[in-house]
């Protein structure tokens, strides 16, 4: 695991490996740590999905990482998929697209970082995020997720989740070395039965508009197990055709306006 | 430690296999509730009688400048909450100026707070001039001849800063991960400006009727346009639930469904018209004029409630997991 250096050109990420992935939480618990993150549910209540330990369920504003317990039911009993789910740090970023106030920024690392200091808590990065990642946080009113351990990397640190993980299946590192051995890993997979695939490799397909995840996840099962989207689009794609059939409604109603006002009576 | 054999523990009925992960929500839906509906609904009603305003004066006939004058109220008077609503929405209120931080061709809510800032200078303007007008012309003052150009220079940026404002918010929706929204993002924006357009007609006739003489032409023309574009906001919605297709289902079904039957189209489009149609034939001044403002008044319901429908649709869609699966296999 190499730290960045600070000119870093390429972009860091990380590969997270559903089949090393052993649910032991280190990561969310690392990451809360770290970056001084408050428990889940402090009102009282308590929640698990499923008969399993997964008691932070979403990702959101004070839950950074987050561990999927797929419980599957197999002629042995149940089975356990296990994937430690994180913001994807988008090459084009619906969150950082649809911010207006330019608090959400893309890093030297090719990251995307909420600013804290900046954010008025708008709210629109929230239902942009393709993924479900950004939340409101009904204490400060501000947005927030994953910044990559943006402090950390600009000290030469790796992000404490990967440092955390016992069993290297969160790998931080750039993302092209990523992406060479999330192929490898999953070809490997592959020749043992496991259908295994590399979600947020763009040369696969699948993220529309998104050009590439810089967070990589190797998967065993379909995506949408872990209430990942098969085909993700980029909201801002909608941009122009909604624009440009409000243009066309205009014209059209400024004509009707003007015809209407030009009938003599 | 024991180890629990959960094999029997689940209930017989339960579905072992649910949506995507236990049927939690694939995206995060948005916060926005009672203060953005009434945001698009005032906002919406602000730029489209800046429209009708400036139209209005630009035909420079005596009974349309005193329907432009009536409109520019109507506007400034609409547009006056609208900071209101939008900075208490804010998770921090008190950096609402962040908005003009940067420019952002992304990001429609960016573009939103600069189109409704620019919006409300031009709005300030128009109704300044009006007033300054008002002002001499009961003092037969020759100053009236002289502010009358500016204002006319002023009316097209004013009318398509207003529409920019009514229309942009259909954008911004259309902009996000919401199934519901984003799936036909061409229907959206049109929806809400033809929708915005008979709501802010109706606000001006309503006004006019109040606080003006009768301009029985005038108001003649903007119930024509009314009943237009009400024409257009129905096809519309419909041709937009029928493109959703299931996607439309947080919209049609439910609590929703029975407000988007009852109040938008029910009472905010079918009954407003059957009610001017009524008055056309009534022969009984006042008759007519409580039919008029009944018409309009529920139009204004309708056009609230549409909005209401489509931010409470949003934020059902957007914790439907299969509603954006069915959009991301594609």
């Amino acid at each position: 695991m190499s730290a960045p250096t600070q000119t870093g050109d390429p972009r860091y990420g990380f590969l997270t490996d559903a089949t090393l992935c052993i649910g032991c939480k280190a990561c969310e618990v690392a990451c809360k740590q770290w970056n001084q993150l408050p428990a889940d549910s402090t009102a009282g209540e308590f929640r698990l999905t499923g008969f399993s330990f997964d008691n932070t369920v979403d990702l959101g504003a004070t839950t950074w990482r987050h561990v999927h317990f797929v419980e599957r039911s197999t002629d042995a009993g149940m089975a356990w998929l296990m994937l430690s789910d994180v913001c994807k740090h988008c090459v084009h970023a619906g969150c950082l697209d649809a911010c207006p106030t330019g608090a959400i920024l893309r890093t030297e690392f090719g990251t995307v970082v909420i600013q804290d200091d900046v954010c008025n808590g708008c709210g629109y990065c929230v239902p942009a995020c393709p993924f479900g990642v950004p939340q409101l946080d009904h204490a400060d009113g501000g947005s927030h997720k994953c910044t990559l351990c943006y402090d950390r990397l600009r000290g030469g640190l790796a992000p404490a989740c990967a440092t955390a993980c016992p069993t290297a299946s969160i790998r931080f590192g750039p993302v092209d070395e990523l992406l060479e051995s999330g192929r490898q890993r999953v070809s490997l997979l592959q020749d043992q039965g496991v259908p295994a695939s590399l979600y947020g490799d763009e040369k696969l397909g699948g993220t529309g508009g998104i050009g590439g995840l810089s967070a990589l996840f190797v998967l065993n099962a379909p995506p949408e197990q872990f209430n990942l989207p098969s085909r993700p689009r980029l909201p801002r794609q909608n941009i122009v055709p909604a624009a440009l059939a409000t243009i066309s409604t205009a014209i059209g109603l400024c004509l009707a306006a003007t015809f209407a006002f030009r009938v003599h009576e | 430690m024991t180890c629990l054999d959960l094999s029997d523990a689940r209930p017989a009925d339960s579905p072992v296999v649910s949506v995507g992960y236990y049927g939690l929500p694939v995206i995060h839906g948005p916060h926005w509730k009672w203060l953005i509906t009434l945001y698009f609904f005032f906002g919406g009603i602000s730029g489209t009688s800046a429209v009708l305003s400036a139209i209005a004066r630009l035909t420079d006939r005596e009974d349309d400048l005193r329907l432009a004058r009536i409109a520019s109220f109507v506007s400034m008077t609409a547009l006056l909450p609208c900071p209101i609503f939008l900075v208490l929405d804010l998770g921090r209120p008190a950096r609402f100026l962040n908005m003009l931080r940067v420019v952002r061709v992304s990001s429609p809510m960016s573009m939103g707070s600069w189109g409704l800032a620019l919006f409300g200078v031009a709005t300030s303007l128009s109704t300044l001039l009006q007033l300054l007008t008002d002002f001499y012309t009961s003092r037969e003052s020759g100053i009236v001849s002289r502010l009358s150009r500016p204002a006319r220079l002023l009316a097209p940026v004013t009318g398509l800063l207003g529409l920019f404002v009514a229309g942009y918010t259909g954008v911004l929706l259309a902009a996000t991960a919401v199934p519901i929204w984003s799936k036909r993002p061409w229907l959206l924006g049109p929806l809400f400006l033809t929708s915005a357009t008979s709501s802010g007609t109706a606000a001006v006739v309503i006004a006019s009727s109040i606080f003006d003489r009768p301009i029985e032409a005038g108001e003649a023309k903007l119930h024509r346009f009314e009943a237009h574009a009400m024409i257009a906001e129905s096809a519309i919605l419909t041709g937009w639930v029928y493109a959703l297709g299931p996607t439309a289902k947080p919209l049609v079904s439910g609590h929703v469904g029975s407000i988007l039957r009852h109040v938008v189209i029910g009472a905010g489009m079918v009954v407003p018209q059957l009610l001017l149609i009524g008055s056309t034939r009534s022969r009984n001044q006042k008759r007519r004029l409580f039919l008029t403002r009944a018409a309009t008044i529920l139009t204004l319901a309708g056009g609230f409630a549409l909005r209401y429908a489509v931010v409470q649709a949003g934020r059902d869609s957007a914790i439907d997991p299969q509603a954006t699966f069915d959009m991301t296999r594609q």
